[in-house]
């Protein structure tokens, strides 16, 4: 993480004065997939740069110990070896951001990590996710008890009535959404959020972290998070203390593509490890 | 592997994150060359032409220089081989019916599709512009113009009815510009039953591509016919025999001028700087690059203006480090030049971009629409009225409200001033092409005798002519200027003699500075009456209508000692009056909006005044064609400054004592004189924003050439008589389209 965002007075003129011209917004966010792409060997590279900034998740109701373990197995050596030795990046440490999973199972990721002797950070989604619905009291409880259990990282759902009525909270990194919307992560809304955060960057100099979660599961996707940040933020929020995106499937795709690249052949199911 | 990862560059790039190349393979463009090996001549009838001992000019990549092909340079033999070949086409194109026409622009839309490939990496390869622009805006684009225009053509017998298409089109295209601006063109003159010979620079590609693939279609290859050939040709191409219309265009791709208030400067120039550092430069057939090189020429003159800003005194802003030596050109910000500078007045190179502060929007309006050029504008403020304010006030052709350089097939483009007074798109860009229903083809009518020097210079002296035999009470002496009658600038006059050549009266002989006092006026009383609704203008016009009628007696005696007959003359007043009621009725209604697909919203086509126009009347129909032009110039919003019947200017005068009480002062305003001296100082009056001419093929011809001086809308009939107590001719539609321009304002909307 990056150092803590200090905060700063509440100064609601700045809201007030926020304009966002939406037609452009769209426009924008059509070209920067279209006119951004990296092929060949700058293609391998933003790709394994995009695993790195992966929050490894799993949100199920169903989670248990055996796919937790998998999943944090999968973070530390997300790519397999041959391929990396390949491109010359075995040594580059390449892991994902951090594993993401409910309260519950922070003990189970923090032990699956430790057992793989590996140093991720667990995250965990805390304070009634995904509604944030429930009592502040037990919100915060909730925070201290992932915490307690090794938690490194919370991602907190914002209580939106205090939003939607004009109360603002204030924060470190900031997320599209809980993954468990009907629309989450999208670039029109990613172009917004990212310029409120340079706006804020500009005015107090304090760096606020981003991070897109849900509905990206393409390689092609990844890529086109990755020069959005570049166009609009710079390549000083290319790092994990401040970028992150919040996935589960991506990253076998980028395994997939690193695959191809390397091999010149596509992938078959069974080629590569599952997570 | 080993070797590979030896060689693997991926964590240098891992670790910088840097853009890496992405080319497009031009492969497909060089084998379309090598069909032609590598020698392209000209597309004419469906054939390539390669006439011997042609000089030839090499079209080179503007990026590395290579050779890529040589072009053909054609002669006039050549241009008349073309337009011969388009006369050819033209019977059995313009006599289809529009449903057939449709079908084959249709089939030509498929064909770009087929190869686009091809058109976009060419045009990328030669014009040196990004490929992403051409392949994902201008290829798409094109088919849409296809398909716009066969739907045109489709519905042309009942939408249209009536008008016919001109005839053979020859369009001439600038030293740099997008295959796009030539479909522009191309698309609504083929779609009405035009035929096209395009007379392309001398080292272009795409519209021979073009050219061949409508070719390829089969059936009609002569409606598109291309050469290539130096700038000069282009008068050859112009004074061809049976070329009926001249279209062509500047160089499309100039610099920008942005107007800033002063309270978000330092806001709006850092967001913009920080945008700017991120645009790449680079071969235009790389994938990821934003802009492209534009060859040498264009880059000689964006160096060369921003030396000149830096020594005036401007602040100067590049984006990304392109080297001195390279083909490119950055994105350039100026700023801080003093708003007095030569490069302040001067033309702005692409690409740069000249930025200036202003306090309030009443002064940023001022100084966008004090340049002489017009062709479009945006708006950017999230206070709609003030944009809604500006984007009407702007003297352009186009204005975007929070957006840019939107185009769409059904929006009409085009400028005012010296941007020009044609347009393309919509149904404005199908009139371009088109004869008005009875009027006859423009016949050929340029006399090289005609000394543009020396007519109309001199005005004959008028000495006493014998007892003055008028009726009584005579008209009031003078000019109709500025709301009263005064006094002539020489103090002459000029004898007025009735149909058997007896002394009617004298009238007052106007000249320079007459005309100047008019134009005066007329610019005095134009903000007034703009703002007037059309209903009070109805109101105005029927007001004048109803003084008229009492009037009849005197007007009917007047026009019956000019020869008329009595019946005739009291007709002619009677159809005056029914003329201006009818305008009135017609001011009403004007603008329409549009829908289109890129944007969510709006576009408003807009019909707006002209400004003060000049009307020159014919001798004919003292009073009809009087009336019958004033109307519709008036309904319109414009204000006038007229030229009434040379021989016969007694029942205008009369008219203008109705017009001194019931108009606003300066609204009209009636120069008597010699016409060919009038004309001279109207035409050459760079404040004029447009002229109407009904004399002679002369004056036709001398109008057409000095106008081009403020490139001022000239309508100018080549001696032709109209039939003014004819519907068509006297209130017809094409009254309407010239008394007004039609403005675009594009309105997104967005939550």
């Amino acid at each position: 993480m990056s150092p803590r965002n200090p905060g700063t007075e509440l100064d609601l003129s700045w809201i007030s004065k926020v304009q966002v011209n939406q037609p452009a917004v769209l426009r924008r966010a059509q070209q920067i997939q279209a006119r951004r792409t990296v092929k060949k060997e700058w293609q391998a590279a933003w790709l394994l740069k995009a695993v790195t900034f992966i929050d490894l998740t799993t949100l199920s109701g169903d989670d248990t110990y055996s796919n937790i373990q998998r999943l944090c197995y999968k973070a530390k050596y997300p790519i397999r070896k041959d391929l990396l030795e390949a491109l010359n990046m075995h040594d580059k440490g390449i892991t994902t951001a951090a594993v993401c999973v409910y309260p519950a199972r922070v003990c189970d990721a923090v032990k699956a990590l430790q057992v793989a002797s590996c140093h991720i950070p667990v995250a965990s989604v805390a304070t009634g996710f995904p509604a944030g619905q429930t009592h502040l009291k037990t919100r915060l409880e909730e925070i201290k008890l992932a915490v307690e259990d090794g938690a490194m990282e919370i991602d907190v759902v914002i209580n939106r009535t205090l939003v939607l009525t004009g109360q603002w909270e204030g924060s470190d990194f900031i997320k599209t959404s809980t993954g468990k919307e009907t629309v989450n992560a999208t670039f029109p809304v990613a172009i917004v959020m990212l310029r409120a955060i340079r706006d804020f960057f500009w005015k107090t100099g304090n760096k606020v972290g981003f991070k897109p979660a849900g509905g990206i599961r393409s390689a092609k996707d990844s890529l086109a998070w990755l020069s959005l940040i570049k166009e609009e933020l710079g390549d000083e929020w290319l790092k994990p203390e401040l970028f992150r995106i919040g996935a589960s499937a991506l990253l076998s795709d980028i395994e997939r593509q690193i695959y191809h690249h390397v091999t010149g052949r596509y992938a078959a199911y069974h080629d590569l490890p599952m997570c | 592997m080993a070797a590979t990862r030896a060689e693997s560059r991926a964590p240098e790039i891992f670790a910088t994150m840097e853009y890496g190349p992405a080319p497009e393979s031009h492969a497909c463009a060089l084998a379309w060359l090598d069909t032609q090996d590598r020698c392209l001549g000209h597309y004419v009838s469906g054939k390539w032409l390669k006439p011997e001992n042609r000089k030839s000019v090499p079209c080179q990549d503007p990026v590395t220089g290579e050779g890529l092909a040589s072009c053909l340079q054609a002669q006039a033999e050549d241009v008349a081989a073309a337009v011969e070949a388009a006369r050819a086409a033209l019977e059995s194109w313009s006599g289809l019916p529009g449903a057939s026409r449709a079908k084959h622009l249709t089939r030509l839309a498929k064909m770009i599709q087929k190869h686009q490939r091809l058109l976009w990496t060419l045009e990328s390869l030669v014009t040196g512009r990004a490929v992403r622009e051409v392949r994902d805006r201008d290829v798409p684009l094109a088919q849409q113009l296809l398909q716009y225009h066969a739907v045109q053509a489709h519905i042309q017998e009942e939408a249209l009815a009536g008008w016919e298409p001109m005839g053979v089109i020859g369009l001439i295209l600038p030293p740099t510009f997008s295959f796009l601006e030539m479909m522009w063109r191309i698309c609504p003159a083929l779609a009405v039953g035009c035929t096209v010979v395009v007379l392309a620079p001398p080292a272009s590609l795409t519209p021979l591509l073009l050219a061949q693939l409508a070719g390829e279609l089969g059936q009609f290859p002569g409606i598109l016919n291309v050469l290539s050939g130096p700038a000069a040709l282009a008068l050859a191409l112009a004074a061809q025999p049976g070329v009926q219309k001249v279209a062509f265009c500047g160089a499309i791709e100039g610099g920008l001028r942005l107007l800033i208030q002063e309270s978000v400067w330092d806001e709006a120039m850092r967001r913009l700087q920080a945008r700017m550092a991120r645009l790449r430069v680079g071969r235009g057939l790389d994938g990821a690059v934003d802009m492209g090189a534009r060859g040498a020429a264009a880059r000689e003159l964006a160096q060369r203006y921003e030396q000149e800003a830096l020594s005036q005194g401007a602040q100067v802003f590049q984006a990304g480090d392109v080297p001195l030596d390279s083909p490119f050109f950055p994105p350039t910000l100026v700023s801080e030049l003093p708003p007095s500078s030569p490069c302040a007045q001067a033309e702005v190179p692409w690409p740069l971009v000249l930025a200036s502060p202003f306090r309030t929007a009443k002064e940023a309006l001022a100084v966008a629409n004090g340049t002489p050029r017009g062709g479009g504008a945006s708006v950017w403020s999230e206070r709609l009225g003030q944009a809604l304010e500006l984007g009407y006030g702007l003297r352009v052709g186009t204005v975007w409200i929070n957006a840019h350089g939107l185009r769409d097939p059904a929006v009409p483009a085009g400028g005012c001033k010296e941007s020009g007074s044609s347009w393309h798109g919509g149904l404005d860009g199908l009139y371009e092409y088109l004869r008005p229903p009875g009027t006859p083809p423009r016949r050929p009518c340029h006399s090289q005798d005609l000394n543009y020097d020396t007519f109309g210079l001199a005005v004959p002296s008028a000495l006493p002519a014998g007892p003055e035999t008028g009726p009584s009470p005579a008209p009031p002496y003078g000019l109709f200027v500025g709301g009263r009658f005064q006094a002539p600038g020489a103090r002459s006059s000029r004898p007025i003699r009735d149909a058997q050549g007896n002394l009617h009266g004298y009238v007052a002989e106007g000249g320079a500075k007459d005309i100047r006092v008019a134009v005066e006026a007329a610019h005095q009383a134009a903000p007034g009456w703009v703002g007037q609704s059309p209903g009070a203008r109805a109101a105005l016009l029927w007001a004048l209508a109803a003084a008229l009628e009492c009037r009849e007696p005197a007007l009917a005696s007047r026009l019956q000692r000019h020869g008329v007959q009595p019946k005739a003359a009291q007709a002619e007043v009677e159809l005056s009056v029914r003329r201006l009621r009818a305008w009135g009725a017609r001011a009403q209604a004007q603008s329409h909006s549009l829908q289109v697909a890129e944007l969510r919203g709006p576009v408003l086509r807009l019909r707006e005044p002209l400004g003060v126009l000049a009307i020159v009347c014919p001798d004919e129909c003292p009073l009809l064609a009087f009336v019958s032009l004033l109307a519709p110039a008036l309904a319109h919003g414009n204000t006038v400054v007229v030229v009434p019947s040379e021989t016969c200017p007694i029942p205008a005068l009369e008219v203008c004592q109705d017009m001194a009480s019931s108009l606003p002062a300066g609204l009209v305003n009636v120069v008597t004189g010699d016409r060919d001296h009038l004309t001279r100082c109207l035409a050459l009056h760079q404040d004029v924003q447009a002229l109407w001419y009904f004399g002679s093929a002369q004056g036709s011809q001398f109008a057409e050439w000095a106008s081009a001086g403020n490139l001022k809308p000239v309508w100018a009939k080549g001696g032709c008589p109209q039939a003014w107590d004819q519907e068509a001719g006297g209130a017809g539609p094409e009254l309407e389209l010239r008394a007004a321009r039609t403005k675009a304002l594009w309105l997104p909307m967005g939550d």
